[in-house]
């Protein structure tokens, strides 16, 4: 099993030591700007201009530009050869390739759809590989946040390469005696079923023991708890969340603004 | 002083028709280091529960009988206040732990981040047990990534760090390899020579033996013997209950029966009593 089971690097710089609920309030208000704001080369521009710069400034560059490009670039793709063939509200045609017609519509509108989802993803990825989950969780908690809702959060993080491996355990005993898992696609998937009720009823059983484990640790003790991991905060840092917050909804005011407006 | 003290304790699991535990009489001494032995189902798990007070709190049914641990009755306080004093630690290593935590270190302080406890004395504490469980070595790791032994070191660390006034332990080396149990074991055994309460439900007849100040022997939910280890492992009533016996009183039987030891001598369970009863007859 992998020693982390996040994206966190653990680097000394200036956006690391920043408060995590600061750099997720900056992923939100980032991704409202991309998604509300008109003008087809803004979501790009505050990917190459903010995001990118900000990675570096983290110390994340590389693992930033790579992880993106592992993240997105089959789904690009994908969209593009989509869209530029396939977008219905297609006129103008650029070129032809045999019976498909490839229009500027829909390269306009993939190219759209793409760099907003790059903004999404990049946000993400910057507040991800610079923050502690740990203190996100308790920052968000100390916040009001219920202790059990960040637990759930954090503990789905771990829980999945948990259940991958109980899950290939199972597989590999039912193969023993003579399950066939092999073969073509259907003869895969027909070979799944066998492998829910095992999986599922197991981990109910390890659900009780897990309940008692942490119950067994105070969880449900009725006093405000503390945290292991210092988290920084600064009153400026508290305006810059109240601006990013501020510019966020002014977005969304203008966009409903423009809507109603070109309606009348 | 008794710290555990059960009276008359009766009690069914939810919709079930038979008694878990019937009729228990049992005080443990402060300080003192009580194994309960027994076949499984015989209501090892059970009397650990019940101590903890995760029955009532987390297995309902009925309970009936009076208990109280470390001053107060646990059917009455909240479970909260129960695991302050009582800390359990089971079988299953991987299922203690919490599963919100990235290191050890993070997994042990999550109790008393619990408790609320201030963050300073948070440090001291956590460096403090990772060194007495010897799992300093371990603090940055992700506690998934550990063997059995160590995770369940871990779990012993966690529980630990609360500072209960008692330790129960129901069989936390069932699922362990011979080397993770050692370094579990020994962690136990230097806690019992520092004079904590240990209650301690374990298979392991020759290490209890060893250690325990007494031995309580359950069979369908009854106590069938409770006395010194001596008194307990020699009795030739447990393997009708389906508790094994000391693998030293097995030689020392059949030894009787090839003369090698002697007529009336009593039956040893530890190494050095057999041993001692063995340089009587080979000169």
């Amino acid at each position: 099993m992998p020693e982390r089971m996040s994206f966190f690097i653990p680097r000394e710089s200036r956006i690391h030591s920043l408060n995590p609920l600061t750099k997720l309030t900056l992923a939100f208000s980032l991704i409202i700007i991309a998604f509300f704001c008109p003008g087809l080369f803004l979501p790009i521009t505050i990917n190459f201009l903010v995001l990118v710069p900000l990675s570096f400034l983290g110390k994340v560059g590389k693992e930033f530009i790579q992880t993106s490009i592992r993240l997105l670039l089959p789904l690009f793709a994908f969209l593009f050869v989509m869209q530029s063939l396939f977008y219905p509200g297609g006129k103008t045609e650029l070129f032809g390739i045999w019976i498909f017609s490839v229009t500027s519509e829909g390269v306009v509108f993939a190219f759209r759809t793409a760099t907003r989802i790059l903004v999404m993803v990049s946000s993400f990825l910057l507040l991800l590989l610079t923050t502690h989950p740990s203190a996100l969780m308790s920052d968000l908690a100390r916040r009001g946040v219920p202790a059990s809702l960040s637990f759930i959060i954090t503990s789905t993080l771990q829980i999945i390469p948990q259940m991958q491996a109980k899950a290939a355990t199972i597989q590999d005993a039912q193969r023993s005696r003579g399950l066939d898992t092999g073969g073509n696609l259907i003869n895969r998937i027909r070979s799944l079923l066998p492998l829910v009720g095992p999986l599922v009823f197991s981990s109910l059983v390890d659900v009780e023991e897990r309940a008692i484990a942490i119950e067994a640790r105070a969880f449900t003790l009725p006093v405000e708890k503390t945290s292991l991991v210092e988290i920084p905060d600064s009153p400026a840092e508290a305006i810059l969340r109240w601006f990013l917050a501020a510019v966020a909804i002014i977005t969304i005011g203008y966009r409903i603004w423009l809507s109603l407006s070109s309606r009348i | 002083m008794a710290v555990i003290e059960l009276k008359n304790l009766t009690y069914h699991y939810p919709l079930s028709e038979t008694p878990a535990l019937q009729s228990i009489d049992l005080e443990v001494e402060e300080g003192e280091f009580l194994a309960i032995v027994g076949a499984n189902g015989a209501g090892k798990s059970t009397l650990c529960y019940t101590i903890s007070g995760f029955i009532p709190h987390f297995f309902k049914g009925e309970l009936a009988g009076s208990v109280n641990v470390a001053g107060m009755d646990p059917t009455k306080a909240n479970l909260g206040t129960c695991v302050q004093k009582v800390g359990l630690v089971f079988q299953n290593p991987f299922n203690q732990i919490s599963g919100s935590k990235f290191t050890v270190y993070e997994e042990i302080a999550f109790g008393l981040e619990n408790l609320g406890v201030d963050p300073q004395e948070m440090r001291e504490r956590v460096d403090e047990i990772i060194r007495r469980t010897r799992i300093a070595d371990l603090r940055d790791r992700s506690p998934y990534a550990l063997s059995g032994g160590q995770q369940q070191r871990v779990a012993l660390a966690s529980i630990l760090v609360m500072k209960p006034q008692i330790l129960v332990l129901d069989e936390p080396t069932s699922q362990l390899d011979p080397i993770g149990s050692q370094e579990v074991f020994q962690v136990i055994k230097e806690m019992a020579l520092q004079g904590m309460t240990i209650v301690m439900a374990e298979h392991k007849v020759e290490w209890l033996a060893e250690y325990a100040d007494r031995v309580l022997a359950l069979s369908a939910g009854q106590i069938i013997k409770l006395g010194t280890p001596q008194e307990v492992f020699s009795s030739s009533e447990l393997p009708k209950h389906g508790v094994g016996i000391s693998r030293y009183t097995q030689v020392a039987r059949r030894a009787l029966q090839e003369n090698l030891w002697l007529e009336g001598r009593r039956m040893p369970v530890t190494l050095d009593e057999s041993i001692e009863g063995f340089r009587e007859i080979i000169p």
